[in-house]
């Protein structure tokens, strides 16, 4: 089981509050940006456009292996917190793993039907954008 | 001569809620966009209702019912005499829409904590994980105000009788240009554009930079010395879903008096889809 079916198994048995909690411990514990990359946010680069929230992500491939950064808002926990899941998720696995994550991932951890639907489309903007620019990393190795 | 706001007793500062935070006759509500922020931390003593999972009924695309209503209040230790004060992020766009839906339900006494969740965390007051625990209440609605709320076919009587309406939202919606807020994702209009007749006045017009309102003067100076509106108009205000246009709902009402003031919740996501509406560009 990778550690994106293993998160999304907890998801599916988590009630409203256990949801919550969950992504609270996520937004919580999202790691710090590295200081190398903070001039490039201020100046407002590697911003997920199609996000209000500002959200900020950078890609690497370390030996084959993809590697996030990202910066969120503490003052938006919800997007902080899936951002944070991602970060977990996919750090240190393969570009294949990371595409072979399901495509509605927001649907399968069940956040549509918990949070409200009307919440979710900035989510899955972020989750495409992370997995495309995967993608894109991996086609330039 | 400074103009004066006609109701400034709804508006409340947070050193009135801070005061006010252990008072039994006072309930302190927090309604924010994003779902998690309560959790985050939240005024002492705050409650958290939350737009979507609290108040709105998806199968139906509508508020919960009086019963509902009556379940959601009394669990949270609501009555009828209490004093509610809402507040939250965004410049209370959600704290105005939760009072709004209050108001539907004819709740007597709603305040708005000025500047929102925004101004009491930039004035460094304590945020608190607590969720309180009040006992429980016997709320009653006893009717509903069905007059702040516009449906469809009011929104077409009022248009062919040449009444106000204000779209709140960004002038590129407003002209088509954008489906949706500049950075917000598409909320599902096919169309792009305004409700014919309707003048634009984005919300955030009415709120300072650290989310509190606008002075009374600025404020008639954008909508009655700008926009013409006059004392007596019928106005129906409406946005994308309904939440912007609480805000003006709020402002108009409250702030600058108007007694007819109605938000069309279907708003654009609504109208922008509905066959044989017609639309401006």
């Amino acid at each position: 089981m990778t550690k994106i079916e293993e998160i999304i198994e907890a998801f599916q048995e988590a009630d409203y509050q256990e949801t919550l909690a969950m992504l609270l411990d996520y937004s919580e514990s999202l790691p710090q940006l590295p200081e190398k990359y903070i001039e490039q946010r201020d100046a407002g680069f590697n911003r997920v456009p199609e996000c209000e929230t500002p959200v900020f992500v950078w890609i690497e491939l370390n030996d084959g292996l993809v590697h996030i950064d990202a910066d969120v808002p503490q003052e938006s926990p919800t997007v902080r917190g899936f951002v944070s899941l991602l970060v977990d998720s996919f750090n240190g696995v393969t570009p294949e793993e990371v595409q072979s994550a399901p495509q509605n991932l927001v649907h399968n951890l069940g956040l549509d039907q918990k949070l409200g639907t009307r919440r979710m489309f900035g989510l899955s903007a972020v989750y495409n954008r992370i997995r495309s620019s995967v993608k894109e990393a991996n086609g330039l190795q | 001569m400074v103009a004066e706001y006609i109701h400034p007793e709804v508006l409340v500062s947070a050193q009135w809620v801070a005061d006010h935070s252990n008072d039994p006759n006072v309930r302190i509500v927090e309604s924010d966009e994003d779902v998690l922020l309560y959790e985050v931390g939240h005024v002492e003593n705050a409650i958290k209702i939350d737009w979507q999972i609290d108040l709105q009924d998806q199968l139906i695309r509508d508020y919960i019912d009086k019963e509902k209503f009556e379940k959601l209040l009394s669990d949270k230790g609501i009555s009828n005499d209490s004093t509610v004060v809402f507040y939250g992020d965004k410049s209370n766009w959600w704290a105005c829409y939760a009072m709004w839906v209050f108001k539907l339900f004819g709740h007597e006494n709603c305040l708005i904590m000025n500047g929102g969740r925004q101004k009491w965390i930039e004035e460094e007051r304590p945020l608190t994980k607590d969720v309180p625990n009040f006992p429980k209440t016997n709320y009653k609605v006893s009717g509903t105000n069905d007059a702040i709320r516009a449906f469809r076919d009011d929104v077409l009587e009022h248009i062919s009788s040449g009444n106000p309406l204000i779209d709140v939202r960004s002038p590129k919606e407003f002209s088509g240009e954008l489906l949706h807020m500049e950075a917000y994702p598409q909320e599902g209009a096919l169309r792009g554009g305004h409700i014919p007749g309707a003048d634009n006045v984005p919300w955030a017009t009415a709120a300072n930079e650290d989310g509190t309102f606008k002075s009374a003067d600025e404020l008639q100076s954008i909508y009655m010395e700008g926009k013409g509106l006059k004392e007596g108009d019928d106005i129906i205000a409406y946005c994308r879903i309904g939440e912007r246009s609480s805000h003006t709902w709020f402002v108009l009402t409250y702030l600058l008096g108007f007694n007819d003031v109605k938000n069309y919740d279907g708003s654009w996501t609504e109208w922008g889809n509905l066959v044989k509406a017609p639309i401006e560009k």
